[in-house]
């Protein structure tokens, strides 16, 4: 039996250029989450007005960027637009598809907490002479987003690892790095195992943070 | 922790390390081939033109050809023979974690591949060259300084053009036809690669040509796993045979006739 000779030096080797790595997804993924997060509850307000227009607008952009690979976006906005004129810099296209593909599931996630809260509560706070925006603000709002807090979790976890896409399209992080170290030095198992545990770490900050806003939220005052 | 769960954790273990240190190599790679009844051979899918597909989705190209070769001496079958496409990144980690038995697919003999597989002897020699938009001013990589030069990742032209033009930006790619891609939506200034697949690239797109004279040639080897002598011995042997009966000559000139007068015949 040829057991397999696990080789600690080449993930010290690897380990500073990995972190760099690392960096840039943390990066790419931390704004691609705030502007998911923005984009996803601008698109779930904007499909509770009234009349169908924008009802229909809004699911059908859910449906094109939920519907297709998140590969196919990436692909798309890099290598498709330039041939349009449109020429955005890797990190960009990068962004772009990243953002638009969370924050379509992000919309349906907050439109399913919005939609949730009891009508009764609209007329409520009609009647108690608060105005469409403040009853969004002090009233629908602190309700939806406790509802959607576990799904919003999950779809920005989902965020991260997904970020790994675009090493496709030659942005250099934490994927890309292992694979450049590997295709060279071929230790797969280590340096792949040691980029996993590092989105492991990165993931785990995340859940944290998360729960520690959530717990804030729960606390304070509606 | 209750004995007997131990003992499950334990047995469970043990199972997933006998797993992990399956022998790879242990047991002949020719004799497993022969009692499959067919070799399952690693091949480019996007490297004209050793390995391509054609339009009817059938692999195409030298190595393909040499593949089916190497089927019909074993199983007098030329049939007998799965092609599992791969890239130049993943191609070693594949035939390691026996996903396939043999690499043939441009790969450069260089000293730090030859640690991990074992190689045959060279069967084809190729330098780099660049590959540009045909209205592009540049003409060799001297001229790529501060430019941006897709390369591939896991290729040899990554180190090269690292070492050679360290002033130039590199833009890794996986596969070949994404360095095009980029080539052509202007993402890259140039696309260094295989001085063979530079040209077919050039000949195939009218938007590009080739430039540079070729740079560091290298061979190219047939890949084994390590310490697979017996393997690699009927590997050289096989391709022996191949110079012997002119089926070298003849895939040369059905392949490289075009584009020979830059080519190094080994």
């Amino acid at each position: 039996m040829t057991a397999y000779g696990f080789e600690w030096a080449a993930i010290a080797r690897g380990l500073p250029y990995l972190l760099e790595g690392a960096g840039l997804t943390v990066m790419i993924s931390s704004v691609a989450m705030v502007l998911a997060l923005v984009l996803g509850l601008a698109l779930a307000a904007i499909s509770q007005a009234p009349g169908p227009v924008a009802r229909r607008l809004v699911a059908a952009y859910v449906e094109v960027f939920r519907n297709t690979p998140l590969l196919i976006q990436i692909f798309i906005v890099y290598f498709g637009l330039p041939q349009l004129g449109v020429k955005l810099s890797p990190f960009l296209s990068g962004l772009a598809a990243l953002v638009l593909y969370a924050a379509a599931y992000n919309t349906e996630i907050f439109r399913a907490g919005l939609e949730a809260v009891p009508h009764g509560q609209f007329e409520a706070a009609r009647s108690a002479g608060l105005g469409e925006l403040q009853i969004l603000r002090y009233v629908i709002l602190p309700q939806a987003v406790r509802i959607c807090f576990p799904a919003l979790g999950n779809n920005l976890v989902s965020l991260v690892k997904n970020s790994s896409l675009v090493s496709t399209i030659g942005m250099v992080e934490l994927m890309f790095v292992a694979n450049d170290i590997s295709f060279n030095n071929f230790r797969t198992f280590e340096i792949y195992g040691t980029a996993a545990v590092m989105y492991v770490v990165i993931v785990l900050a995340l859940t944290r943070l998360l729960r520690a806003a959530e717990g804030r939220l729960l606390r304070a005052p509606a | 922790m209750s004995p007997i769960r131990r003992s499950i954790l334990v047995a469970l273990a043990t199972a997933l390390i006998a797993t992990v240190a399956a022998p790879a190599g242990a047991q002949s790679t020719l004799e497993t081939v022969k009692k499959r009844g067919k070799l399952i051979a690693g091949v480019k899918t996007d490297f004209p033109p050793f390995g391509t597909v054609d339009a009817a989705g059938k692999n195409v190209g030298f190595d393909v050809d040499v593949a089916h070769r190497f089927a019909k001496a074993l199983f007098n079958d030329d049939n007998q023979v799965e092609l599992v496409a791969v890239t130049s990144g993943n191609r070693i980690p594949f035939l390691q974690s026996s996903k396939i038995d043999i690499i043939i697919a441009t790969v450069t003999i260089t000293d730090e591949r030859r640690q991990v597989v074992e190689f045959s002897e060279p069967y084809f020699m190729s330098g780099s060259l660049i590959l540009v938009p045909k209205a592009s001013a540049v003409k060799s990589l001297d001229e790529l300084g501060g430019k941006t030069v897709a390369v591939i990742q896991g290729a040899i032209q990554d180190k090269d053009v690292e070492q050679l033009q360290p002033k130039a930006s590199r833009v890794k790619f996986g596969k070949v036809s994404e360095a095009v891609l980029a080539l052509k939506g202007g993402r890259a200034d140039a696309y260094v690669h295989d001085d063979i697949v530079i040209l077919s690239l050039a000949k195939e797109n009218a938007d590009l040509k080739a430039v540079g004279k070729t740079f560091v040639p290298r061979p190219y080897g047939i890949a084994v796993r390590k310490g697979d002598t017996e393997f690699i011995n009927w590997v050289n042997a096989e391709l022996k045979k191949m110079h012997t009966d002119g089926t070298y000559d003849r895939l040369w000139k059905k392949y490289f006739a075009d584009v020979e007068q830059f080519l190094i015949k080994p």
